[in-house]
């Protein structure tokens, strides 16, 4: 916050949007209330007052998005469909494709209209499908007066100028919706209009939860993706050739970088990092011991709960987590727990999850999950590194010595990995080999080979990869020797697809790495230089990739190379400078520029979007789920019958759990009110460590509700009641807050109310339960269309006296 | 023989339009201070512990906006205000409390005898007492971390601040920006400084962005250095004694003129 | 039979064995408290961190012991024969009232065992370390003002002479201590102007407090005098009653004059007319301990009956218990918090009282208070 107030110190205007006044709001310049669930009217109000006005920053949207490509004269949109893009199947609620394309040329590259007048461009569609975004309309949806819709759009609109910029933050307000890919979406496209990707001051910044949640999706830690952002192997895909090239991206746009064309040396140099020396050429290196997805398989968070629900599973790992209060519908995760036979919890203090089965609701005697408690270490008693959000990959070190028998999270696996591989070497087993065949290079080894301490620099170091053998230029003649066998990979630059180099994670090469023979340890850097005066802090710590601090950075200069702002110049060509690699007059001065090609308007240059197939920005975004253009659908549960822009009330693609367990009530008149899962400043996640800290939770001791003045005296209820909250799922008791910071919202023609519940508290602490239960006891099982998140952000309840009373 | 200079008066500017409500300095203050906790439910509001305490030297307390307006939130930091020439120090009889050169009020337990006559006097409501102790209960509250500043720290609460909400300086220099904000900001404070007059002074000043009645304020108390009020008694009594014995003498004189009367004691007494 | 029979028989009566018993509920109380501390044995809280100790035990108490400076300075400066009799029962309460407001304050200080700091430790420009020391000293006058009685008992002569001949300067030590602490009790308040409620703060409530206490320490001499000449069957003193009733009335118009002054000259009547629990009180306050007094203490009627002397004594000394109860708790009440004693807290205080009238019946009964020389029993 204390760099926003300094933004503003300068003149920059701070914007907040958000269905209640919250801290950040009392620091607006302008507030917007707006109904959880409505954010992509909101947004698609702006995107049309944006091109009503003329507001885009015109070259950029020509040059450096997808504005201009014509596409498919098959597709059709929402306003043809009512509510629906060409090409949906309504029994397997997905949708095909193939209208969402580009009309190619004959070179095989998409066609354009660069003065975005064709009916079938991508401007005049996006303009077509907005066209329906109207303030009645969108004012009508979200609850947000119409007044202020237009104070907001006017003022984030002026930073279509060259010389200005607008940066958006968002977090779980955005994500926890069935539509929340599109939410981010919807912004995206809106930077892209107005020319905000990849310059200062720009892009879209995801606030995080947890302080290195970053890193775990960077090192793979989520079901579909492996480390870097590698897609993980289906059971189909049999051979890595035929990986390698499904994943390819392959494009015939002469500008374009296609980074991603890569792919094989980096899946490649993972498997060398995680089979060593066992994967070959031979043996595919070791693609066959991959674990690999079935066909459609969907492992996400709310699918393996509720397959552990149907007794699926028979052991489980909760592994620094509290999913008995952190997952959506906590009734259904914490019977689902209770169908295990047996269940691992790693962490710093036993929770609702480990201490399940004494549960509320639960009978002990009934339960037959045999619960492991391993405590680990917390951040500070270990050391390693944390990847914010922009991206910086920073080294700490151990402040203290893990107390008890505490040990960290590597520790452990450490020697789950010691006693598993025993086993399979004493016993066999169905498939040994993924297990044995793994290097494990971490520490130390003693007689036996077992590691007895964890060297994390080992592992960092496995993460940058090295040259497996000495590896050559050989597009260079005589070809020129990039590295040396054994060293330090210089960065993903010089990784190869022929197995000689390694890199447990392409995209962290060069955080570890060795220069003139000196292993450096780029995360642990601390230089303070500022030389642009935008603080990149160039020299603190280490960003991926190859430490440049603002991705996409070309899109900040013209297709000369000169930056649209000079005052802010993230990136200029300076044609006269010495290139360092080439050593040829014409470098790129300022951040490290998204690859060393000259400005695009040269006949080398080079497109700015280098990890798009096409090289620019989309704003028509054929890779998702539910459709190119963000469109409007309410929540599975909703208060409104109908959609009021379409026919399709839901988003159409989402999973639907049609069981009891996920059964979902929308205009229902038992919960009439919309409620919204927040934060606050004195709890983390699910309470577990900051309920056990003292002074956090004499400052917030209790579960609460915070409702309107309205709703509180309508239902007779004083500030500072005990409350019941109930949903389909559940219900909780809660402190009310009657706060003018909640106003009941005028949607359509009705008054839709809403409140809003943290989700810190849980029955296990404090142990006389005065701090109440989870707010994850009243949202529902169903996810983003795309990434399975779940939607805790809007969901239907009802708030009753504890008294009797009327409800 | 050296001269040694005073050390500045330190104070400190709490701008209250930079607060955001997160109360790190509420946790870094028990943290330096070492303090404990007491049992808190929440009562409909942010706001916890409810006052003061013993354990809880400076809190922020968050109002509401007012009921049927436009949405608003108010976060207000309380603690002591180490006045210029406080109530407690000159109250306490046995000089436990002391305004310490460079500003801090500071507690000494040793020389307390429990009294609670600062507690009257304070016209803050600061001091907090240890009730529930047994022996050695201490009187408690902010100690400007008077130990932070005699090795050159800044107190824990300002050093934590995310946002700068605090200005930590000089008496003179802190008023001077106090004074600098309004001029330069006029639409975004009231035009106020708390603290630059009430109780003669204080070193903790406050400006905020709504009139501080509004934010809970005291604003009933005089510019009128509150010792002034008991030491106008108390230097009086050199003269009083000196004037009520001659007084007495006189009159007792002029009036037992004629008369023995230890001689008629030993008497059978008169009715 | 010996002294120590004697006083064993003299709680052979109900109302000595009742004294007894509330003392002793006292010291259970007292041992609690220096036990479990203050926080769990009484209601005070830090909102209202001066309770019932302070306001009865402490202030009303000092008040009520007025008698001992009034009537040594009628007796001994305004050479005022006719209170000669008197001039003992009042010192003796006196000193007993100062002693158990002593006791009262060391077990009201959160660190009873550090009482004696304030003799170490000076803090010059503190009301409270100038009622200390005048406290102090003064009991100590007393002590020597009232040894005679002792001292003919034990027929200590030899220290008896030597006391006789300081009694001047003992009389206008007392008196003078004694303005200056009861009006110091007044001071205490003078610290909070912003809390306390200006119907009763204002610069001169030093001045306030020593006028009313002149008031009450006269009806007090009257109440105890009526009381005890009764309980223990000896001859009224009409006339000294009398006297003590014209003085208290004077004392009670000079009080309400100065009062009248000072709030007219402060404007503070408006205060009166905000119809709140200020305003009742503070109404209740004059009405009760100063108008009805001085209109009873005029009446014929009252004037010549011994009941109304009482009544009129007794309604004095209700008034200024109320008003240094009032102002203890209006300085705290700005918490908008609600106080009310514990039940070990009224122990204590019942104790304490009990213990006032206790020993003063014991030092009546055992040692010479109503007549100088030999006891005629």
């Amino acid at each position: 916050m204390k760099w926003i107030l300094k933004a503003q110190e300068r003149g920059a205007k701070l914007i907040v949007v958000d269905p209640r006044f919250t801290q950040t709001a009392t620091k607006a310049d302008v507030y917007a209330s707006m109904r959880s669930g409505t954010d992509i009217p909101f947004l698609g109000g702006m995107i049309k007052y944006i091109l009503d006005n003329n507001l885009i920053f015109k070259e950029y949207v020509i040059k450096y998005t997808n504005a201009s490509f014509l596409v498919n004269p098959d597709y059709k949109g929402p306003g043809e469909l009512d509510g629906l893009f060409s090409g949906y199947d309504e029994k397997t609620r997905k949708y095909d494709k193939k209208t969402w394309s580009f009309q190619m040329d004959e070179n095989g590259v998409p066609k354009k209209d660069p003065s975005l007048k064709d009916p079938h461009c991508v401007y005049q569609l996006m303009k077509k499908h907005y066209s329906r975004y109207t303030l009645d309309k969108v004012s009508g949806i979200t609850g947000t007066p119409k007044d202020k819709l237009e104070e907001v759009y006017k003022l984030y609109a002026s930073t279509g100028k060259p010389n200005k910029a607008g940066t958006e933050l968002y977090a779980m307000g955005w994500t926890q919706h069935t539509v929340g890919t599109q939410n981010i979406r919807a912004m995206c496209i809106i930077q892209l209009l107005l020319g905000n990707m990849g310059i200062a001051g720009g892009g879209i910044n995801a606030l995080r939860g947890e302080g290195n949640v970053q890193g775990s999706t960077d090192h793979g830690l989520l079901f579909h993706i492996l480390p870097g952002y590698l897609a993980t192997p289906t059971a189909s895909i049999a051979t890595l050739p035929a990986y390698i090239e499904k994943y390819t991206p392959k494009t015939k746009e002469p500008k374009s970088v296609n980074w991603w064309s890569n792919r094989g040396k980096y899946i490649t140099s993972y498997l060398k990092a995680i089979y060593g020396s066992r994967a070959t050429k031979e043996n595919d290196f070791g693609y066959a011991w991959m674990p690999k997805l079935d066909e459609g398989m969907n492992a996400s968070w709310l699918m393996i709960f509720d397959q552990m629900f149907k007794g699926k599973f028979e052991g489980f790992f909760a592994w620094g987590q509290n999913p008995a209060c952190s997952g959506a519908n906590s009734n259904k995760t914490r019977q689902a727990l209770a169908k295990l036979k047996w269940m691992v919890n790693v962490n710093l203090y036993d929770n609702e999850t480990g201490s399940f089965w004494k549960g509320p609701g639960m009978n002990p005697k009934d339960i037959q999950t045999e619960v492991f408690l391993l405590p680990c270490a917390s951040s500070v008693e270990k050391e390693g590194s944390l990847s914010n959000s922009g991206r910086w990959v920073q080294w700490r070190y151990k402040a203290i010595e893990p107390i008890g028998q505490s040990k960290p999270d590597a520790e452990i696996a450490n020697e789950l990995y010691f006693r598993v591989k025993s086993l399979y070497q004493k016993e066999g087993g169905k498939f040994p080999a993924p297990i044995l065949n793994i290097t494990w290079n971490y520490g130390e080894k003693d007689a036996q080979g077992k590691i007895h301490e964890i060297n994390v620099h080992n592992i960092a170091k496995e993460i940058n990869g090295y040259y497996l053998e000495d590896v050559y230029d050989k597009t260079a003649t005589p070809p020129k020797l990039l590295g040396k066998k054994g060293e330090l990979c210089a960065s993903f630059v010089y990784l190869q697809a022929d197995g000689t180099t390694s890199s447990g994670c392409w995209i962290y090469s060069q955080s570890y790495t060795q220069k003139e023979g000196k292993i450096i340890n780029m995360m642990a850097r601390r230089g303070k230089d500022d030389p642009t005066g935008l603080g990149l802090f160039s020299g603190w710590a280490w960003a991926w990739p190859v430490n440049r601090r603002i991705i996409y950075n070309r899109a900040s200069v013209d297709p000369n190379g000169n930056p649209w702002d000079p005052k802010r110049a993230l990136l200029k060509w300076d044609p006269v400078k010495e290139d360092p690699a080439s050593k040829k007059p014409g470098t790129w001065v300022g951040d490290i520029p998204d690859g060393p090609a000259p400005p695009m308007a040269t006949e080398k240059g080079k497109l700015p979007f280098i990890m798009m197939a096409t090289g620019v920005g989309h704003l028509f975004g054929p890779g998702m789920a539910e459709g190119p253009f963000p469109e409007h659908y309410e929540a599975l549960e909703c208060p409104l019958e109908e959609n009021m822009l379409s026919k399709q009330r839901i988003n159409p693609t989402i999973k639907i759990f049609g069981d009891e367990a996920g059964a979902v009530f929308s205009c229902d008149m038992r919960y009439p009110l919309v409620a919204t899962t927040y934060r606050v400043s004195e709890h983390w996640q699910t309470g577990v460590m900051t309920r056990h800290e003292p002074w956090l939770l004499e400052m917030q001791p209790q579960m609460f509700v915070e409702m309107s003045e309205e709703l509180a005296k309508e239902k007779n209820i004083k500030n500072g009641e005990k409350v019941m909250v109930k949903s389909g799922r559940g219900e909780l008791w809660a402190i009310a807050i009657v706060t003018t910071r909640f106003k009941p919202f005028k949607i359509g023609n009705s008054t839709v109310h809403q409140v809003g519940l943290p989700w810190h508290f849980g029955w296990q602490y404090p142990v006389d339960g005065s701090g109440g239960d989870s707010a994850n006891l009243l949202t529902p099982t169903v996810g983003d269309a795309n990434t399975m998140i779940p939607e805790s952000k809007a969901f239907m309840v009802n708030v009753v006296k504890i008294t009797g009373g009327r409800t | 023989m050296t001269t040694i200079t005073q050390p500045p008066q330190k104070a400190v500017l709490v701008d209250l339009t930079r607060c955001i409500g997160c109360r790190s300095c509420q946790v870094a203050c028990k943290s330096w201070n070492e303090r404990s906790v007491k049992k808190t439910v929440n009562q409909g509001v942010y706001t916890n512990p409810p006052k003061l305490n013993s354990d809880t030297y400076t809190r922020i307390e968050f109002l509401e906006g007012a009921s049927g307006q436009a949405p608003a939130w108010h976060f207000i930091k309380d603690q002591c205000m180490h006045c210029d020439d406080p109530a407690c120090v000159s109250a306490c009889p046995v000089g436990a409390f002391k305004k310490l050169p460079n500003g801090p009020v500071n507690y000494d337990y040793d020389k307390c005898i429990g009294c609670r006559y600062c507690m009257i006097a304070c016209p803050f409501q600061v001091p907090k007492y240890e009730w529930e102790k047994r022996i050695f209960p201490w009187v408690r509250k902010c100690t400007f971390c008077s130990d932070r500043q005699a090795d050159n720290l800044t107190p824990a609460c300002i050093k934590i601040c995310p946002t700068k909400t605090m200005f930590f300086g000089n008496k003179e220099e802190v008023l001077a920006e106090a004074k600098k904000r309004l001029a330069e900001h006029p639409g975004k404070y009231v035009n106020y400084v708390y603290g630059e007059k009430e109780a003669g002074g204080t070193s903790w000043m406050y400006i905020a962005a709504v009139p501080f009645e509004q934010l809970g304020f005291n604003m009933n108390i005089p510019a009128k250095k509150l010792p002034e009020n008991t030491w106008a008694m108390l230097r009086e009594i050199p003269f009083k004694v000196v004037g009520f014995v001659t007084a007495l003498s006189l009159i007792a004189v002029f009036r037992n003129r004629g008369s023995n009367p230890d001689a008629e004691s030993t008497h059978k007494e008169e009715n | 039979m010996t002294f120590l029979e004697g006083v064993k028989k003299s709680f052979e009566t109900k109302g000595m064995r009742l004294l007894l018993l509330l003392v002793s509920l006292g010291i259970v109380a007292t041992l609690l408290r220096m036990f479990k501390g203050l926080g769990a044995v009484t209601n005070l809280t830090d909102e209202y961190p001066w309770g019932l100790w302070v306001a009865v035990d402490v202030f009303s108490g000092v008040a009520l012991a007025a008698g001992g400076f009034t009537i040594t300075a009628a007796v001994y400066i305004f050479n005022m024969k006719k209170y000669k009799p008197i001039t003992r029962p009042a010192i003796l309460t006196a000193f007993i009232g100062y002693s158990i407001v002593v006791v009262g304050l060391a077990i009201d200080i959160g660190k009873p065992f550090s009482a004696w700091h304030p003799m170490v430790y000076w803090n010059y420009r503190s009301v409270m370390f100038e009622v200390v020391m005048c406290i102090t000293l003064y009991t100590t006058v007393l002590l020597f003002e009232f040894a005679p009685a002792f001292l003919e008992r034990v027929k200590w002569h030899g220290a008896l002479k030597v006391i006789k001949k300081i009694t001047y300067p003992l009389v206008i030590a007392g008196i003078v201590l004694s303005f200056l602490h009861q009006s110091s009790l007044g001071g205490f308040y003078l610290i909070a102007p912003a809390k306390l409620n200006h119907l009763w703060w204002t610069p001169n409530l030093p001045y306030m407090f020593y006028l009313s206490a002149i008031a009450a320490g006269l009806a007090m001499v009257a109440f105890e005098g009526i009381v005890s000449t009764r309980g223990l069957k000896r001859e009224s003193e009409t006339e000294i009653v009398q006297g003590l009733g014209r003085g208290t009335r004077i004392a009670l118009l000079v009080y309400l004059i100065a009062k009248i002054a000072d709030m007219s000259y402060r404007g503070n009547w408006p205060l009166l007319l905000d119809w709140n629990k200020a305003s009742f009180f503070w109404s209740a306050e004059i009405l009760i301990g100063v108008l009805i007094p001085i209109a009873l203490f005029s009446m014929k009627s009252v004037k010549e009956s011994e009941n109304g002397q009482l009544m009129a004594s007794t309604l004095v000394i209700i008034g200024v218990v109320f008003n240094r109860f009032n102002m203890t708790f209006f300085t705290q009440a700005g918490s908008g918090t609600f106080y009310f004693p514990s039940i070990w807290e009224i122990f204590v205080t019942l104790g304490l009282l009990s213990a006032i009238v206790m020993f003063y019946r014991l030092a009546v009964m055992h040692l010479p208070v109503f007549h100088e020389g030999p006891l005629n029993r």
